[in-house]
């Protein structure tokens, strides 16, 4: 339906084609936040499930039936002329790999090194049509240290973008941090990111169902932004800060002059735009319809009626740099049908 | 009713199919070679099967995971495995790890006459005859596709950015970078040895004339090049990826620059994803995502035959014995057509 990048249109028909397609959770962290501890866990617990476990130098081997496999975080540009496309090479490569095997993988777990952009990970599964046919994106899961994470995220902008990828956060160490410095780190993740859900853990102590196998990459799950979140929040440092920016709209959208608009904001500020959400309701369409993006790449599709009894209203969020400078509030503002 | 049903699927096997004989692996057919007048499959439970007219394949358990590589090596197969083992195996089962490399896969293989070679991570190992140690080929990120030249002189390694090629002279391998942004999978030098060319992890498939390094880049295809064979005398470089199977010229001083492929053997919705010449003919054996498998002259005007019927399952290897008499058609579910490819006369 739109036109910004490269999509996927019909969602529903590629995944009902696909029941097979195996899910594979993205592990993301600062260095020393404890993704090797949560790694160790994963290897070395009775899940009673078959993980593959793509690592950077871990040289550590898998208990309980798991597979370590090396890789070298070989990011590279496609030559498509989509300037947001970084993909992982060597990710294509070993999950063909893993998708010869007689066996069934019941998840596929894909470590980054401390330093990564969660971009290139995330947009392989986007734009490799092997890897799409075969795995699907299931969860970022980011793990992140209470007690650094507000310097390291001063320091680092590595740190802000694992906070702003993100389907779930650990906030780990939690027993090292007072209480109500917790409240601070918690409001200062939840600038960045609106949407991801936040685990308190010590020792990345989160039960691993809510790490492993949550389809945050769905479709259907866009629809469960909460209203809460949606504030927007402008009082932030620096103008390279990753924020987020969210809008409400009860009046129905045009759904051409929504599609105008979304298209080229993604193609002319999909570099500076992490991730994008949305729920759509357009003018003489029954049925609601949903996006989610990670640059310039999005999946969209309509999917089923609105509840009955509930409200139409739209809402979309932005996780991204330079936000205000991009009349987002204008621009959706315009989408609205006369 | 279901009588009548039955009838009508004999009839819509292919004549192939009603004289050959088929087995149900249950894992992905990963690679295939011949090696004399037996055809070596690897598959992804990581067993070596060796097939040959009119007895069981007899069974090798070779891997623990799936066999990535497989090429052939005198009277024998080389295979590389996700265990991290490069392998010679005998037809008679017999096993010998040249090398372990742990945790790290044997993605890619190669042999010319009595030297070894295998890659893991950035790394290519070389074994020549009698040395126990090998020599090692560092490259800048992780090696994707090995060919040796005819002659054995020259090693292509494809990686990300373009193509290394090695060559040896008094025992020593010297380099020569081929680049082109993107990242470089399977390699092949042409019959002629003037060109190299690499099937990408994009649509398209690039090649070099090596003497000057003029680019050939070959676009337009739908989806990922999985496989290529060289055809004939003119010499075609024959393709998959496309919903044909689509040819490149490689004759004349300028190769296809600037020319339009034949295509050939058109699959109809479905798309290629393996090619196999027939040796000594003009012409390629295609199979396509839903496991049918045409024969086709390189001649648009010519029918393609129907070989293999569709079983719902990509067709993942095509090999020919050498003496041009079987033909064996396996796919990612594992279930292998070994079948004469002459009618008994």
């Amino acid at each position: 339906m739109y036109k910004g990048g490269i999509y996927r249109t019909n969602y529903k028909e590629i995944d009902m084609e696909n029941t097979s397609q195996v899910p594979v959770t993205v592990l993301t962290g600062f260095l020393g936040a404890g993704k090797t501890t949560l790694l160790n866990r994963i290897l070395t617990e009775q899940h009673g499930r078959k993980y593959a476990v793509i690592v950077n130098e871990f040289g550590e081997q898998g208990i309980d039936n798991d597979l370590v496999v090396d890789a070298d975080e070989e990011v590279f540009e496609m030559n498509n002329g989509c300037i947001c496309c970084t993909v992982r090479g060597d990710l294509i490569r070993i999950l063909s790999g893993l998708m010869k095997r007689a066996d069934k993988l019941d998840a596929i777990i894909v470590e980054t090194t401390g330093l990564a952009d969660p971009a290139p990970v995330a947009q392989t599964f986007f734009v490799d049509q092997d890897v799409a046919d075969r795995t699907k994106l299931d969860a970022i899961v980011t793990v992140a240290d209470a007690v650094h994470l507000s310097s390291q995220l001063i320091d680092h902008h590595e740190a802000e973008e694992q906070i702003a990828f993100a389907d779930v956060i650990l906030l780990n160490k939690v027993e090292l941090v007072e209480d109500n410095d917790i409240v601070k780190v918690n409001d200062r993740i939840r600038k960045i990111n609106p949407f991801a859900k936040i685990i308190k853990t010590t020792r990345c102590d989160a039960p691993l169902d809510e790490i492993v196998g949550l389809n945050a990459f769905s479709l259907d799950r866009v629809l469960d932004i909460e209203p809460d979140f949606l504030e927007s929040d402008h009082d932030h440092e620096h103008d390279d800060d990753v924020t987020s920016l969210s809008f409400v709209s009860d009046t129905p959208l045009d759904m051409d002059k929504f599609q105008d608009w979304f298209g080229n904001l993604l193609r002319t500020k999909g570099q500076d735009i992490l991730r994008s959400k949305g729920i759509l309701n357009f003018k003489g369409e029954e049925e609601r319809y949903v996006f989610q993006g990670v640059h310039m790449l999005m999946d969209a599709s309509p999917m089923g009626p609105w509840p009955k009894g509930k409200d139409r209203s739209s809402r979309v969020v932005f996780i991204g740099r330079d936000l205000d400078n991009m009349n987002l509030k204008e621009g959706f503002e315009n989408c609205k049908s006369a | 009713m279901n009588a009548d049903l039955e009838k009508l699927q004999e009839s819509n096997k292919t004549e192939l199919e009603r004289r050959g004989s088929i087995f149900n692996i249950g894992a992905p057919a990963t690679e295939a070679v011949t090696i004399r007048d037996q055809i070596a499959v690897g598959f992804g439970d990581g067993t070596v099967r060796f097939f040959q007219s009119g007895s069981d394949p007899k069974t090798v358990k070779a891997h623990k995971g799936v066999v990535l590589s497989m090429t052939n090596y005198e009277d024998h197969v080389l295979t590389g495995g996700d265990d991290g083992r490069f392998l010679k195996i005998s037809s008679d089962g017999n096993i010998d790890e040249i090398f372990n490399f742990g945790s790290k896969w044997v993605d890619c293989v190669a042999s010319h006459k009595d030297t070894k070679v295998c890659s893991s991570g950035k790394t290519v190992y070389i074994w020549t005859k009698n040395k126990d140690k090998p020599q090692t080929l560092e490259h800048q990120s992780t090696v994707a596709g090995l060919a040796f030249d005819n002659k054995g002189k020259r090693l292509a390694v494809s990686r990300y950015g373009g193509v290394t090629v090695w060559k040896l002279n008094n025992n020593k391998w010297t380099a020569s970078n081929f680049t082109w942004k993107g990242s470089h999978g399977t390699v092949t030098f042409s019959p002629d040895t003037k060109y190299i060319v690499t099937a990408m992890q994009e649509n398209q498939i690039h090649g070099w004339r090596i003497n000057d390094k003029a680019d050939l880049a070959m676009r337009g295809y739908p989806s990922k090049i999985k496989s290529f064979t060289w055809v004939g005398d003119t010499p075609y470089l024959v393709t998959s990826g496309s919903s044909d199977a689509v040819c490149w010229p490689f004759d004349g001083k300028e190769g296809p620059m600037g020319r339009k492929p034949i295509v050939v053997a058109n699959g109809g919705k479905e798309l290629a994803t393996f090619v196999k010449a027939l040796n000594g003919e003009k012409a390629v054996f295609t199979g396509f995502t839903d496991g049918s498998v045409l024969l086709a002259e390189i001649d648009e005007s010519k029918k393609p035959i129907m070989i293999r019927s569709s079983t719902g399952s990509e067709v993942s290897t095509i090999a020919i014995s050498s003496d041009n008499s079987q033909i064996l058609i396996g796919d990612m579910k594992g279930s292998i057509l070994l079948s004469s490819l002459w009618a008994d006369n």
